[in-house]
């Protein structure tokens, strides 16, 4: 049972009523009331009606204190009993009526003075702020002083009244006469028209209270809570006696007016701050309007307003002149991002958040300043001279041993590692930006992903200055460097991978650039090579860096093997070669890049290899017994261009000197490449004094003719690391025809010596080199996507061509993004290859493919 | 007085001058003694702190109006009430007594503007 209510009290009471009448029982103590019931007495109405009325204008008067409720109630209980309801109800809406044409009205007409209906309906100007401010003031005051008057005393009215309502309005579907009552202020008042100037209250009141509004706009301070007592008025108040809730004055009458001034007066203001022309303004403005806008509706007028007023302020300020703002000159997105105006790019994102979820116009500024200066870092690496750039360092460094032209070589190290660190200094300022102003926004890190990838991929050499970039900080840095430091790079490295298309152009040169580490030993820390590697797989997976794999897995069985061979050497006892020590890499024909490897091996290009001495064949007969042991039918070739050599070397006293180094007889270790000691082993056999000419070294050793130019400079035209005399001119470059021989007089302040080729250029391509390169991608290229389309043929057996197309592109992108018509000329060849055929389906009349197995 | 607390009791006088005081906030369902209270409108029966004098009720109908007033107040959070007892013979000047006092409202006053 539910709590108890009245209802079901008084059905009680009828039940009861009805059981006690049914048993015949007449109720004990029943009286009736001394007044008989007859029909309604015109003296009887009257005096009660007198009573009530009096009482009306004491409510009014504010006079109640000495009425009785009790006494009120029941005289218009007395009428409603007698059926006179809607004669009350009828003489209660007359008298409020005469007492608003009476006393009310003039009140507030007398308010309406020329001035103001002047003012705010006709906009003369004229008058002062003050002036106005205080003439509206005034007049809200007495709408306000009225309106609660009339509050009041309706509800009172309506209190004393209330059987009326209850035994007659509700029977009658009328509004209750609360409704009646209270709606005579609407009907009276705000509706009214004033005659002399044709204008309806209700007008010069909403333009009263937007002048008021307007005023705090522009600065001024205003009674809030008055115009707050004003809306709520309007809030109260309704269009018809129906009070029906979607008919609120407030929204039927007052918000129009309001959304509509507001959306001229900020159009008119977005003009200006347009002119003024400074984004920053305009941003803090807007900022601060919607503020502004936010606190009036929550002081001032009606909380209900709040969505629709910001959507005025966002639409005037934000949404209609957005791109025209993020355009300025000097104040734009643009000067925002490049003078790190953060609190600016934070604000620009929260307004632009406001009105558009996708933030697209943010978007695409953000997504131009970022490629252009992506375009910037490639044009001013362009410019830059890195021969000169370099050059000053060493000068500073006071490094006169380096060639004061620097190499092309480390120009272009240089220019890669600038390459790389500007690109990284662009994107941790925009991942920055991203952070502090842009809530870590998921479009518009998407969008910035993306213009990263954009410039980086339309720079045709990205991939190969990332690999230099690696290869510079892995070979030199990382010895200097803290682990967090390490971690950076490695860190960075990745990143840049990541926005790479042509990954597989990056393994090319990857595994060039690593081979030459591991081979030189120029890898100053393997741990950190691995790392590298590993973050690769990571990122990339397994196929990605099986080739690098296979390459540490060669270099630590060679080492292992080098040992194993020493120990060999060893329990051979002594032989002639027993000085020579070996250590051998074993490189699997696969895994190493084709420069280090592939000339010797496919060697149609290059011949024969060269001529070792004839201790070293012997030390590499030697050598292929003790592999061939545990390995029969391996072929091992030599490549003499990838190795090095360590020479123990004696120079006798020059005679004729007296002091000085050259008095005396002296020891060097030379470190030479495998090339050189060729060379020098030739000088051995050479009585002193004696020459070799550039033809004979060459036709004895078989090096090929640029290597051996290289390495005769370089052990001929540089002082400190002359051991061979060329006639003509010593320090010039090597040309064939020159003559060489034996250095006696060579002195070098330091016992160990490094002899290594000039201008060799190892890590740099030059054009022809990488021409090369480039081709051997674009071959490998080839071979990929015709694997990928036999593959996929090969399952599918028939496909159009845009699916096949689709599926090859979903296969190889991890590779590369390869252009449609390189697949189209794909699919040509293989069907010219006959691998496919080409044929139309019938009915479709579209060409499709078939595997020809 | 207007300044003094509101008391937490009204009396409510018969017309043969039994006089009941009851719990302020248990009359509040009759509207008509609701609004009769409510010092905000200041009529001499909220003046006088809150006696109300019914020339229409009888002391013995006034009892068992109280009766329900109390009775309401007592369970009207809870669920399973009994009923109340009612006696059969008062139940005619009962009825009258309830529409009077606005009892019977099947719903309640529509609500009005402050």
């Amino acid at each position: 049972m539910a709590p108890p209510n009245n209802e079901a009290m008084i059905e009680a009471m009828m039940k009861a009523l009805a059981l006690s009448a049914a048993r015949g029982i007449p109720p004990a103590n029943f009286q009736f009331r001394p007044q008989p019931i007859v029909a309604p007495n015109a003296d009887e109405f009257d005096f009660n009606w007198k009573q009530l009325e009096s009482a009306l204008r004491d409510i009014h008067e504010k006079n109640a204190s000495g009425l009785s409720f009790e006494q009120l109630y029941r005289y218009a209980y007395k009428i409603v009993l007698k059926k006179a309801g809607d004669r009350l109800y009828e003489n209660v809406k007359q008298f409020e009526e005469r007492w608003f044409t009476d006393k009310v009205c003039p009140r507030i007409f007398d308010l309406i003075s020329r001035n103001l209906v002047d003012m705010t309906l006709n906009d003369v100007p004229g008058s002062s702020v003050v002036e106005r401010r205080s003439m509206g003031e005034r007049f809200l005051k007495g709408i306000r002083e009225a309106w609660e008057e009339h509050n009041t005393s309706m509800n009172m009215t309506a209190d004393i009244l209330m059987y009326l309502d209850r035994g007659f309005t509700q029977g009658q579907n009328r509004p209750t006469i609360f409704a009646a009552t209270i709606g005579l202020f609407r009907d009276h008042i705000l509706r009214a028209t004033i005659h002399e100037t044709n204008c309806i209250v209700f007008d010069i009141f909403n333009a009263t209270i937007l002048d008021q509004i307007n005023m705090e706009r522009e600065g001024d301070v205003i009674d809030k809570a008055l115009l707050r007592s004003c809306t709520s008025m309007l809030d109260s108040l309704y269009r018809t006696d129906e009070e029906n809730e979607d008919e609120k004055l407030y929204f039927e009458v007052f918000e129009p007016v309001f959304l509509e001034s507001s959306h001229a007066f900020y159009k008119n203001e977005c003009e200006r701050l347009l002119q003024e022309g400074d984004a920053a303004t305009w941003l803090r403005h807007t900022q601060r309007r919607l503020d502004e806008e936010s606190d009036r509706c929550a002081t001032t007028i009606s909380l209900t307003s709040l969505p629709k007023i910001l959507a005025v302020v966002e639409q005037e300020l934000i949404s209609k002149h957005l791109e025209e703002f993020m355009n300025l000159d000097g104040s734009g997105v643009r000067a925002m991002i490049d003078n790190d105006r953060i609190e600016d790019l934070k604000l620009l994102y929260q307004l632009v958040s406001r009105i558009d979820p996708k933030k697209s116009a943010l978007k695409t500024a953000l997504s131009v300043r970022v490629i252009e200066l992506g375009y910037e870092i490639e044009k001013v690496l362009a410019q830059t001279d890195f021969a000169v750039l370099a050059d000053e360092a060493s000068a500073t460094n006071g490094d006169k041993s380096k060639n004061k032209r620097n190499n092309a070589s480390a120009q272009l190290t240089a220019a890669a590692v600038k390459w790389v660190a500007d690109v990284l200094a662009l994107k941790v300022r925009f991942d920055r930006l991203l952070s502090d102003c842009f809530a870590d926004d998921l479009t518009l890190q998407t969008a910035l992903t993306k213009s990263f990838a954009e410039f980086i991929n339309r720079f045709d050499r990205s991939a190969e200055y990332l690999s230099l970039y690696i290869d510079h900080n892995l070979k030199a840095g990382v010895k200097d460097k803290s682990e967090a430091e390490v971690e950076l790079v490695l860190e960075q490295a990745i990143t840049l991978l990541r926005y790479l298309e042509g990954k597989d152009q990056f393994e090319t040169y990857y595994q060039k650039h690593l081979a030459r580490r591991l081979l030189q030993q120029k890898s100053s820390d393997l741990e950190v090579e691995t790392e590298m590697i590993s973050r690769m797989k990571r990122e990339l997976g397994n196929s990605f860096t099986h080739k690098f794999e296979g390459m540490f897995r060669d270099i630590n069985l060679s080492k292992d093997m080098s040992e194993a061979y020493a120990k060999h050497v060893r329990g051979l006892g002594a032989s002639s070669h027993d000085q020579i020590g070996l250590a051998i890499n074993v490189l699997g024909g696969n895994n190493w890049p084709k420069e280090t490897v592939g000339k010797y091996l496919g060697s149609e290009q290059t011949g024969p290899g060269i001529n070792f001495p004839a201790e070293i064949k012997a030390l590499q007969d030697s050598f292929y017994s003790f592999y061939s042991k545990d390995r029969t039918g391996r072929k091992l070739t030599w490549i003499a261009s990838a190795g090095t050599a360590e020479i123990r070397s004696f120079f006798p006293k020059v005679p004729g000197e007296k002091s000085g180094p050259k008095s005396k007889d002296r020891r060097y270790e030379l470190s030479v490449p495998t090339y050189g000691m060729a060379i020098l082993l030739l000088f051995n056999d050479l009585p002193d004094g004696e020459s070799l000419s550039f033809e004979e070294i060459q036709e004895r050793t078989n090096i090929p003719q640029t290597d051996l130019i290289n390495l005769l400079t370089g052990m001929s035209a540089i002082k400190s690391k002359r051991v061979l005399w060329k006639e003509p001119n010593p320090s010039g470059k090597t040309a064939p025809g020159d003559k060489f021989k034996f250095n006696n007089a060579f002195v070098s302040p330091t016992f160990k010596v490094k002899l290594a080729s000039v201008n060799v250029a190892n890590q740099v391509e030059n054009d022809e080199e990488r021409k090369e390169t480039d081709e051997r991608t674009l071959e490998s290229r080839r071979h990929c996507i015709e694997a990928a389309v036999v593959r996929i043929m090969k399952q599918r057996k028939e496909l159009e061509h845009q699916q096949l197309v689709m599926e090859v592109i979903q296969q190889i992108s991890g590779q590369f993004k390869p252009d449609l018509s390189f697949i189209k000329n794909r699919i040509t060849d293989l069907i010219d290859r006959e691998y496919l055929e080409r044929f139309e389906r019938d009915g479709t009349g579209r060409a499709e493919y078939r595997y020809l197995a | 007085m207007a300044e003094e607390e509101v008391s937490k009791y009204v009396t409510l006088v018969s017309n043969d001058g039994f006089e009941f005081v009851v719990l302020r906030e248990a009359v509040l369902i009759s509207p008509m003694i609701k609004s009769m209270v409510d010092t905000k409108n200041s009529f001499r029966e909220a003046r006088l702190s809150g006696r109300c004098k019914f020339e229409e009720i009888s002391g013995q109908v006034m009892e068992k109006v109280v009766e329900y007033f109390h009775y309401w107040y007592k369970n009207r959070e809870k669920e399973d009430v009994p009923d109340m007892d009612i006696p059969a013979e008062l139940c005619l000047e009962l009825l009258v007594a309830a529409d009077f006092l606005g009892l019977d409202s099947k719903k309640p006053p529509p609500p009005r503007g402050v």
